[in-house]
This record gives C-alpha cells, sequence and structure tokens, in this order.
C-alpha cells in the first residue's frame, strides 16, 4: 500500500509470500540439494570427488555431455531459424488471420508428448503415410525408407514440441519494435533486404535470444520423445532415465543430474541476464 | 516484394502442416475400425473409443490423473495466489529475485525434479503415495499460477483498491469484492495451465509409478511399449478434447490475449 504504512504492516503482507516459500524451499529446493549432495557421498558417509573426476574423465560420458549440448543446440538452432519467419508473417503480414495462426500454434501445446509420438510413428512408419506417398504415389523410390528410430526424425519430433515457443518470444519482441525506424531507413533509401538485415533484425535479437534459451532449456531435459522416437541419441536424461530402470546406480544417476542441473542453472543465469537487459 | 510475400506465406502454409498433420493424424486413427494403427483408415467406428472405457487400467488411472490436477492445481491456487499478489505489488530487488525463485521450477529439468523428489519424499516417508505426487505436481504447477496472477494483478492499477479502503472497506471485503473479481482472468489462466500440466505431466509422474499412483500418461506409455493399436488415439483425442474445451471456455470468458500476456 502507501509508502507511510508502519513496518509491521508491511511485514504482515510480506507473510503472504511465507507459503509458497516454504513450500517450495522444503519441496523443491531440498530435493535437489539432497540430489546433489548424494553424489559427493562415498557409501560409508564420507565426502569424494571421485564420481565427478571419474565422469568427467571418461571418454563415454564426455561424449554424452557433449551430445546432450549439441542435440539441444542444433533442435535450438532449427527451431528459431523456423520461427523467425513465421513470427515475422503472424505478426506483420497476417492481419486477420492472427486469431487463427495463435490457435495453431497454441493447439499443439495442448496435446500430450504420447500423442504426438504416436502420430510421428504412424506417419513415418515403414508403411506409413510417409513413406506411401514416396515410393507408389510419386514414384520417388523403389522401395519405403527406414524412418523410424533415425536421429532426423527424433530431431524433427523435439523441434515440433518447441518450436511454438519460440514463435511466440520472437513474435512479441517483433510486436513491439517501433515501425518508424523501419520506415526511415526505407526513406533514407536502404533497399527492403537491407532494412530487415540491419534495422529489424538486430531489434530483435532479444527475442531470439529469449526464445533460444527456452527452447534449450527444454530439449536439455527432455528424454520421453528420445524414448520413444529412438534415434540413437545417448543423452544425460536418456541415461539417467536408464540408469533408474536398468542400471539401477543411483550415485551415478545423481552425478548426471547434478550435471544437468548446472547446466539448466548456466541457461538461466543467461536468461535472467537477457530479460534484465530488455528491461532497461 | 510479392515474390518475397509470397514465399513467406508458403513457408507459413508448409510449417503449420508440419504442425498440426500429426496431431489430424491421431485423431483420424481414432475413429479407425481396423484392428490396427494405420493412415488413412478403412473405415469409421466408435469402437476404440468403447475399449478405453472396457480396459480397467485406462479408467483407474485416468481417475488418479483428475484427482491429482484438480489437487494439484488448487494447492497451487492456495500458495501462488497470495504470493502473486504481494509480488505484483512489490519494487525492490529482492521481490524479483524472489519471483525468479518462485518460478524457477519451470526452468529446471523435470526429470531432475522427478528423480531427487522420489528420493527425498521417501526419505520423508511419503515413498510412492498420492501424496507424494500431489507434492511433486504443486512443485511443477505453482509457476504458473504465480506467473498468470502476478501478470494480470500488475496491470490493475492500486487505485481501485485504495478507493474501496478509503471509503470504508475492510481489507477482506477489499479483496472479495474489487481485487478477486480483477484478477480473475489471472486464477483462470493460471489454473487452466496447471491442471493441463499436471495431467499431461509423464517425467515427473513417471517415476512414482505404483498400482494406486500410475497417471494416465505413464500408463499409455507402458501400453504402448507393448501394443500399438488405436486406442492410444482415442484417448489422446479425447484429452485433446478437453484441452481445447477449456481453453474456449477460458477464451470466452476472459479473451485470449488476456491469458496468452502471461505466458
Amino acid at each position: 500500500m502507501s509508502k507511510a504504512a508502519p513496518l509491521s504492516d508491511r511485514s504482515r503482507r510480506a507473510l503472504l509470500l511465507a507459503p509458497a516459500l516454504i513450500f517450495l524451499a522444503v519441496f523443491f529446493v531440498m530435493p535437489l540439494l539432497d540430489n546433489s549432495a548424494r553424489s559427493f557421498l562415498t557409501e560409508e558417509g564420507g565426502l569424494t570427488f571421485a564420481r565427478y573426476t571419474a565422469f568427467l574423465t571418461d571418454r563415454f560420458y564426455l561424449g554424452v555431455i557433449a551430445e546432450t549440448v549439441i542435440l539441444s543446440a542444433a533442435v535450438t538452432v532449427i527451431s528459431v531459424l523456423i520461427a523467425y519467419p513465421v513470427a515475422y508473417v503472424l505478426v506483420r503480414k497476417a492481419g486477420r488471420l492472427s486469431g487463427l495462426i495463435i490457435f495453431l500454434l497454441i493447439a499443439p501445446l495442448l496435446t500430450s508428448i504420447i500423442m504426438r509420438t504416436f502420430g510421428w510413428q504412424v506417419l513415418f512408419a515403414r508403411r506409413g503415410l510417409v513413406n506411401q506417398w514416396l515410393v507408389t504415389d510419386l514414384g520417388l523410390l523403389d522401395a519405403p525408407l527406414r524412418l523410424l528410430n533415425t536421429p532426423g526424425l527424433a530431431i524433427a519430433a523435439l523441434v515440433h514440441v518447441l518450436v511454438p515457443f519460440a514463435v511466440l518470444s520472437i513474435a512479441s519482441v517483433l510486436q513491439g519494435i517501433d515501425r518508424r525506424l523501419e520506415e526511415g531507413a526505407l526513406m533514407l533509401g536502404a533497399s527492403r533486404f537491407r532494412t530487415f538485415w540491419e534495422v529489424t533484425l538486430p531489434l530483435t535479437m532479444d527475442g531470439i535470444g529469449t526464445g533460444a534459451i527456452l527452447v534449450f532449456m527444454i530439449a536439455n531435459g527432455s528424454f520421453v520423445t528420445l524414448v520413444l522416437l529412438g534415434g540413437g541419441f545417448q543423452t544425460l536424461p536418456l541415461l539417467i532415465y536408464q540408469q533408474f530402470n536398468t542400471t539401477r546406480d543411483f550415485a551415478l544417476a545423481s552425478t548426471m543430474s547434478t550435471i544437468l542441473l548446472v547446466i539448466a542453472l548456466a541457461c538461466l543465469w543467461l536468461q535472467l541476464r537477457l530479460v534484465r537487459r530488455q528491461g532497461v | 516484394m510479392r515474390l518475397t510475400d509470397l514465399l513467406l506465406w508458403a513457408f507459413t502454409v508448409a510449417f503449420f502442416t508440419f504442425m498440426i498433420l500429426p496431431i489430424v493424424v491421431v485423431v483420424v486413427i481414432s475413429f479407425t475400425e481396423a484392428g490396427y494403427a494405420a493412415f488413412p483408415i478403412p473405415g469409421w467406428s466408435l469402437k476404440w473409443f468403447a475399449r478405453i472405457f472396457e480396459y480397467e487400467p485406462f479408467m483407474d488411472s485416468l481417475q488418479v490423473s483428475l484427482l491429482l490436477a484438480v489437487t494439484a492445481t488448487v494447492a497451487s491456487c492456495l500458495l501462488g495466489i497470495p504470493a502473486a499478489l504481494y509480488l505484483s505489488r512489490a519494487r525492490s530487488g529482492w521481490a524479483t529475485a524472489i519471483t525468479t525463485f518462485l518460478l524457477s521450477p519451470l526452468s529446471m529439468p523435470m526429470i531432475v525434479i522427478g528423480f531427487a523428489s522420489l528420493f527425498f519424499l521417501s526419505w520423508l516417508g511419503f515413498g510412492l503415495s498420492f501424496t507424494a505426487l500431489c507434492i511433486v505436481h504443486t512443485v511443477i504447477c505453482l509457476p504458473y499460477v504465480i506467473r498468470t496472477v502476478t501478470a494480470v494483478y500488475r496491470s490493475v492499477p492500486p487505485a481501485y483498491e485504495e478507493a474501496a479502503l478509503i471509503l470504508g472497506a475492510s481489507r477482506i471485503t477489499t479483496f472479495r469484492e474489487v481485487t478477486l473479481p480483477l484478477i480473475r482472468p489471472g486464477i483462470a489462466a493460471g489454473c487452466l495451465f496447471s491442471f493441463l500440466t499436471s495431467f499431461d505431466n509423464l517425467p515427473v509422474s513417471y517415476f512414482f509409478g505404483s498400482a494406486q499412483t500410475n497417471t494416465l500418461p505413464v500408463v499409455m506409455l507402458a501400453y504402448m511399449e507393448h501394443q500399438f493399436d488405436p486406442s492410444i488415439a482415442a484417448l489422446s483425442t479425447l484429452q485433446l478434447g478437453m484441452a481445447v474445451i477449456a481453453l474456449l471456455v477460458a477464451d470466452r470468458l476472459y479473451g485470449i490475449e488476456k491469458m496468452t500476456v502471461a505466458t
């Protein structure tokens, strides 16, 4: 309320925060700390860094970390490249169709991962629709392709899940651009392409950044798509899933989830810096 | 210029074909008369919807999922709305920090939250119970309520509430008669996102699977590993129908723009 409110009143209002803060401290922070702590403890309860030194010097595991980051980065780059033109059409060209476009963007967000995966499996099965087009209808190929369980399909499925987030991030920044800056460039004789390249694109960099971090962050932790569609990837979330399911080496799974958590925290930090810059 | 426009539109149409095609295929397959999942379908029937209701694990887990989504959403509102009310009016640096913290479960990998919570909650004695599942789902749903309510309440000028207070209304009356109606769109949007997030969640629920706590997505995943028949399509279609109806109702009541502002 007003600035003159007595301190007791202000601290009473701060009590509104208490339930949410305490709940998350106990049921969100504590489990994560506990999990990381277990990766540093020996079975007798002593402190050890052995799991990390073993993990970070092992070629296989280093490869897993690299693959996790590279796969997420690839999904992010593809999503942003696809999202930009769509966001541009949504904000600048769609006019009365923009409502429909927003609906089409949000509708897939309402579908479960299982539903989409099921759709991909049907479309790309050996006798699925895509192979039927390629072989029978268009006659491009002699024999059906093996499309399921390929890296390309898994990446496409991840992009399918994440690209709407990139479109929405870019569109919201594009919406806020002062059109006079572009008009000024055009009036001063810049071509439309040059205006886009030197005025519009730099002005939307923040939207691209926010969208990219968001996509990267979600891609980094996703595993259901990869479990169901295969593709032969070995990423941290997949390995955690396997450790939990079959190998049941929980200390190793704790180590891997701590590493995954560190990557996520780094993304969160980047995101906050970007948001703060936008706020200025 | 015309050509660029044409290319842009062609790209957009291709993009939405890519986005919508896998979903349409599943919806169509759920009405197939065939005993297998393939597209195009040989004929139409509702038998796979009937099959859902006959298969007990689906029905049992559906009940678990619905109860869980409602519980987590109610808990998120009880914890989240007061916090959002405070944070929307606070301007200090630490309020921003606290908002960031309260929203941070959205940024953490779900699989890590699920894995870590399983061990921690077992240690607290909750184990593989429905209570444990409710706690973890509230962790991942709470940020949605806080985010949408904060976004809506920030755009409400404090003058309305001040006027009510000056005119002699008590704090509780002011909240009930002024604040609550004004933030209702935010609460509705938060509940919608929270419910859908919980109902659809697989990466966290997966770790808490047991006979009493298997949620619908967990059962569907297990089913898919052994069988590939159209009942999964029928279930997905029902789920999508439910989500679309919820979205349309929320849009009718409050307008979709108001809700997406917050996302």
